[in-house]
């Protein structure tokens, strides 16, 4: 019998989410529902990793499996989890303190490897659980709780990082502009390899700086000019690109993708290594005893 | 909320103040150099209180938020090592997450000082109170100790510091404080002078230890067997040493502040009612609250319960609280922290409890072990009444097969 056809409400679990109200975080979600169900991935092939922050409350959030990992680590889990079972769709969110700051590292490290994830960053420039200090994101002289003067240090620039470190799909989106997101969502999951959604998620309760309103003043889609997506250098100016006007879409798409890791891994090729049989062969066997005698 | 300043030389005033905020009052008055910081709960609020105080020109440190606990912990020892009083701190997971950071802090013999703002470990995320993070360094040439009132916590950044610092000493020290009862509980606390806390602290100095341009010194190179066995030598002198100048260091503090309102009468630990006592609990940070009323309490009816407040955990007060203990029938170790597969599964106090009472043997007190509040949950006071009557009771002979009880649990 075919399983029914998906629609986003069937993602949306009985937990409600403990988002203060006007969260971005309530869009990232929502548009995460419609790009499942347009691609009707079963809840049961879905797993949704996080770390720690409020935006890594998803996992919760949502009907499929979920873990709340530890602050930083949700994609050293989320390797660990594509390695053993391929055939998963796997998809990691967090926050920007999350990822880009005590978790940097193994960003960079899956995206070198080529782990075939996605990564959607809610990104509100702003430590939110832990009630607003500043983030690796946060503009140079912005005031937050621990820097009441003004921000000293630059921001990081989790594009161009990306497409330094080989990533092969880098987007960015809005969460005031969800319908946007579906689809950036959408060819990330489908594309072979690690793809990067950077979301501008506002934190309305501890960034009183970059709000909507100072989103919506800036952003323009990509889709709207003609960007080459297939063309490094000009992906590049577009991630350097930040002031009155920052874009949003799609930045970078490799038009010849190298194969992921778990394409590449010679113990994974075939089957997903949960499927592989543990039995082994009666030749196997004889060769491993003679080898061992 | 500021009250008219006392008339002394000791006291700038007396403000209504957070555990955290009493400690930023503290790190102020310390004339502390270097700060580093990464936000975990309940520990967040003193980094964000020291940045305002920067802000506001009250301080003059340097301040930077690292990208985690680990290079905080890094930041602060480096600073430490070149000569500047540095301060760090955390709680829970964070602590463990800088945990390499925190082994080579004590091997590398260094004074910083941290707070603790002590957390639940996860998983499952858990914002209240536990011990474990704290004492996860207990065997690695830290000091450790916890304040129970606000007033204590503002006091032991000063007393941390000049123990820590002392030549004979040059450990790290953990001041620890339990995570919500004390750290966000507001408390009335005198605020001393910048005179009197001069008069207390000597200025840090790391003599021939400092990395400094014309003293060319080499920090932690590979000795392998050659040399670490000495070294560990050298820590475990230093942690025997401690013991003498802490006592050194709160007859000071007694000099200074003791006849204006603060007096320590034993420096390890704080004993209430225990005078003829047949039976005590022994407990560390906020538990004293509730294990003190439930002794007045049960003190009215005629029953003979006193309390022991553990403040020193690391050195512990090996021979002081033999002493004390020794003169009791029961004695009750209240657990908010963990050790399991330990020797009766109980907590960590009852095994340095039971391993210190351990050469009196038949002449010392029957011990039993609580475990409670654990996550942050509540330890009532009819939990501290039933507490005390199973411990009289173990006093008076009836000790249970399993001396490991669990208190407020949900059957
Ligand atoms: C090892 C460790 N250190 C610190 C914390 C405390 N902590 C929880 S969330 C968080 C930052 C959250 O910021 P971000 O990832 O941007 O998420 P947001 O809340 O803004 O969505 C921190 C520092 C922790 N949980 N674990
Ligand atoms: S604190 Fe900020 S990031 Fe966290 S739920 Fe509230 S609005 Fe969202
Ligand atoms: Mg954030």
């Amino acid at each position: 019998m075919a399983s029914p056809v998906l629609v986003a409400k069937d993602y949306k679990p009985e937990v409600p989410s403990d988002w203060c109200p006007g969260c971005g975080d309530f869009g990232v979600l929502t548009a995460l529902f419609q790009a499942c169900a347009d691609l009707q991935i079963q809840p049961h092939d879905l797993l949704v990793v996080s770390g720690i922050g409020c935006s890594s409350n998803l996992p919760g959030f949502i009907r499929s499996y979920g873990v709340h990992s530890i602050h930083g680590r949700a994609l050293p889990f989320a390797t660990g989890s594509k390695l053993a079972n391929g055939a998963m769709t796997v998809v990691v969110t967090g926050g920007d303190g999350d990822g880009y700051g005590i978790g940097l590292n193994h960003f960079i490290q899956a995206m070198r490897r080529n782990i075939n994830v996605t990564y959607i960053v809610m990104n509100n420039e702003i430590y939110g659980l832990t009630t607003g200090q500043v983030s690796p994101t946060s503009e140079p002289g912005m005031k937050t709780k621990t820097t009441p003067l003004g921000n000293l240090e630059g921001m990081l620039n989790p594009l161009a990082l990306a497409l330094a470190s080989g990533c092969g799909y880098i987007a960015r989106g809005f969460s005031g502009q969800p319908k946007h997101l579906v689809q950036l969502y959408k060819d990330g999951i489908q594309h072979p390899g690690f793809a990067l959604i950077d979301v501008f998620s506002p934190c309305v309760t501890f960034n009183k700086h970059n709000s909507y309103t100072w989103f919506r003043e800036r952003v323009y889609k990509l889709e709207e000019e003609d960007h080459e997506v297939g063309n490094f250098h000009a992906a590049m100016d577009k991630a350097l690109e930040w002031g009155d006007r920052i874009p949003i879409g799609l930045v970078y798409r490799n038009p010849k993708p190298p194969p992921p890791l778990d394409v590449t891994d010679p113990a994974l090729t075939g089957e997903p290594l949960v499927h592989q049989s543990y039995e082994i062969d009666g030749d196997t066997r004889r060769e491993l005893i003679q080898e061992f005698a | 909320m500021t009250t008219a300043a006392q008339p002394t030389d000791v006291w700038e005033h007396e403000l209504l103040l957070t555990g955290c905020q009493a400690v930023s009052h503290a790190v102020k008055l310390a004339d502390v150099d270097v700060i580093a910081a990464y936000p975990i709960r309940p520990y967040t609020e003193v980094m964000d209180q020291l940045s305002q105080l920067i802000a506001d020109g009250e301080l003059d440190a340097e301040y930077i938020i690292a990208d985690s606990e680990h290079s905080q912990f890094e930041i602060v020892k480096h600073a430490s090592s070149v000569g500047a009083r540095a301060f760090g701190g955390s709680s829970g997971t964070g602590w463990m997450y800088g945990m390499e950071a925190l082994a080579v802090t004590a091997t590398d013999r260094l004074p910083p000082l941290f707070l603790v703002g002590n957390r639940a470990l996860d998983d499952p995320g858990a914002f209240g109170v536990e011990h474990n993070d704290a004492m996860s360094v207990r065997d690695l040439g830290w000091l450790i100790c916890w304040a129970s009132t606000a007033q204590e916590a503002l006091e032991h950044v000063f007393i941390g510091y000049r123990v820590a610092e002392d030549k004979r000493v040059r450990m790290p020290m953990a001041l620890a404080m339990d995570g919500g009862f004390l750290t966000h509980a507001q408390h009335m606390v005198k605020v001393p002078t910048l005179e009197a806390v001069k008069q207390f602290l000597p200025p840090y100095d790391l003599g021939d230890r400092v990395l400094h341009p014309d003293n060319p010194i080499s920090v932690a190179p590979q000795v392998n067997e050659d040399w670490v066995m000495e070294l560990r030598r050298q820590n475990w002198e230093a942690a025997r040493r401690a013991r003498g100048v802490i006592k050194e260091a709160y007859k000071e503090f007694n000099g200074v502040f003791g006849s204006h309102g603060s007096q320590y009468d034993n420096p390890y630990f704080t004993e209430y009612m225990t005078e003829d006592a047949d039976a005590v609990l022994i407990g560390i940070g906020a538990v004293c609250m509730p294990t003190q009323t439930a002794a007045r309490r049960l003190r009215e009816k005629g029953h003979k319960v006193g309390y022991v407040n553990l403040r020193w955990f690391r050195p512990f007060p090996t021979e002081e609280l033999r002493a004390c203990l020794g003169r009791f029938k029961g004695v009750g170790v209240i657990d908010r922290d963990f050790s399991q597969g330990s020797p009766d599964n109980g907590g960590i106090l009852l095994q340095d409890v039971r391993s210190c009472l351990y050469p009196l043997r038949g002449d010392g007190p029957n011990v039993i072990n609580f475990m409670g509040g654990l996550g942050g949950r509540d330890i009532s006071i009819d939990e501290c009444i039933d507490m005390y009557e199973r411990t009289l009771a173990a006093g008076r002979g009836n000790v249970p097969e399993e001396i490991v009880s669990w208190i407020g649990l949900r059957e």
